[in-house]
């Protein structure tokens, strides 16, 4: 003890590991953490599938029956109607679940229309329907 | 071996920094592979199998009244009051076979009555609990006393108890001492005379105490269902098997969605009835939906 004590060479290269070892388990775990994040997110993303099983036109409305086939849950952040984004009814739907979601719109009989439905994570749905006669 | 690596690391302790930073690594290298390239292998293989699924409606139709074979008995009647003279349940099973069994009042003072019970199995794999509309229950007996009437009840699931409530015709039956006839109808309060798994309980009984020691032979007593409403065909084209999960029936005016439950194996053709669904009139389609989330189409009028 009184030989460490006495003998103060030696301190600087154990501050030097130290402190080596200290930087290199900080940054691993900034990267770790990073890792974490970024593919829990990929992860999520990739785990989407969703449908639209049906199509209502209803007065002053679009009706769609949406299911999700996926292994994650997905919300419904957007609907555009011919490029046009639309309000509708909040819907969040758990796996192999399904629910309709109603979008306000104005449409014409006889008409075609584009409707796209994205999820808060970015999938995305497109598709052309032809409104009642 | 490990004294050497043990010296070296000692005498040069950057050493541990990269050991730090390998494993470290390590850990990272599996995590994405776990997180992005196995759940990317997953989610490959379910949209595979999406695309190998080939579901057809080949035929939707209105269909009338069919009726099932008979369910009979498969164990002994329980004779709650009377006794069994003769002959076995077994004897019960076939009408007009020269064979039944024989029931007898018993004393029961200063009279006599008779009350006994089977169990009757409705096989509900091959006519679903949602195709069925109604449920007969016909009994063909001869009865050695002409002086009192004769039920048929059966086990009320909801009041928990045996009674003909809801049954088409509940006054009962008069025996002629000859071979006679018995057949009621559940109308559509069968649902609460079986439980879900098409189990059933049946009783015959007389009007209540009489004068007289009437002996009863059972030729036959047996259960059927029967089936009516929309039969939907559907074929299974595809490798792999198909989990039907949603129905719908659309027309210019309604999109009716209904929630089904159907496995259609590779190649197989099954036929579908729904009691609670009835066709639009003029044209409609009807849309089938699978789990994995494909689509057919039929269109009708």
């Amino acid at each position: 003890m009184r030989r460490v004590l006495w003998d103060r060479r030696g301190i600087t290269p154990v501050l030097s590991n130290i402190l080596l070892m200290a930087i290199a388990v900080a940054g691993m775990s900034i990267a770790i953490t990073a890792t974490y994040v970024i593919t829990t997110n990929l992860r999520e993303t990739m785990g989407e599938r969703f449908i639209i099983e049906d199509v209502w036109f209803k007065d002053g409305e679009i009706a769609m029956y949406l299911r999700n086939t996926g292994k994650m849950p997905i919300k419904v952040a957007a609907v555009y109607v011919n490029h046009t984004a639309q309000s509708f009814t909040s819907l969040q739907l758990d796996v192999d679940s399904h629910g309709w979601l109603s979008v306000a719109y104005s449409w014409i009989s006889d008409s075609s229309y584009q409707i796209r439905v994205v999820t808060s994570r970015g999938t995305q749905i497109v598709d052309y329907y032809r409104s009642p006669a | 071996m490990w004294t050497t690596t043990g010296l070296q690391l000692k005498r040069d302790r950057r050493g541990v920094s990269n050991i730090i930073v390998v494993v470290l690594s390590l850990v990272i290298i599996i995590a994405i592979t776990s997180n992005v390239i196995l759940w990317s292998y997953q989610m490959n293989q379910l949209d595979w199998e999406r695309m190998r699924e080939d579901m057809k409606i080949r035929n939707v139709t209105h269909v009338n009244a069919t009726r099932s074979f008979w369910s009979v008995v498969h164990s002994e009647y329980a004779a709650n009051i009377g006794s069994l003279i003769g002959g076995t349940y077994e004897d019960t099973q076939v009408a007009n076979d020269g064979t039944w069994e024989t029931f007898q009042e018993e004393a029961k003072a200063p009279r006599y009555i008779l009350d006994a019970n089977g169990t009757f199995i409705i096989d509900v794999s091959a006519y679903p609990v949602r195709s069925i509309s109604t449920v007969e229950i016909q009994l063909r007996y001869r009865a050695s006393d002409a002086g009192e009437l004769w039920y048929l009840k059966a086990f009320n699931w909801t009041a928990n108890g045996f009674n003909d409530s809801g049954f088409n015709y509940t006054a009962g039956h008069k025996p002629t001492k000859g071979w006679d006839e018995y057949a009621v109808n559940l109308t559509d309060q069968w649902r609460s005379y079986v439980q879900d798994e098409g189990r059933m309980l049946v009783k015959f009984c007389d009007e209540g105490n009489d004068a007289v020691k009437t002996r009863v032979d059972i030729d036959f007593l047996g259960v059927r269902v029967v089936t009516s409403g929309t039969q939907f065909t559907f074929r299974n084209e595809g490798a792999s098997t198909a989990h039907l999960v949603s129905l719908w029936i659309n027309n210019s005016t309604s999109h009716q969605h209904y929630d089904i439950n159907i496995i259609v194996n590779s190649a197989e053709t099954l036929n579908y009835t729904r009691a609670d669904i009835s066709l639009p009139s003029g044209q409609y389609i009807v849309r089938i939906v699978t789990d994995r989330g494909n689509s057919a189409v039929y269109l009708g009028s």
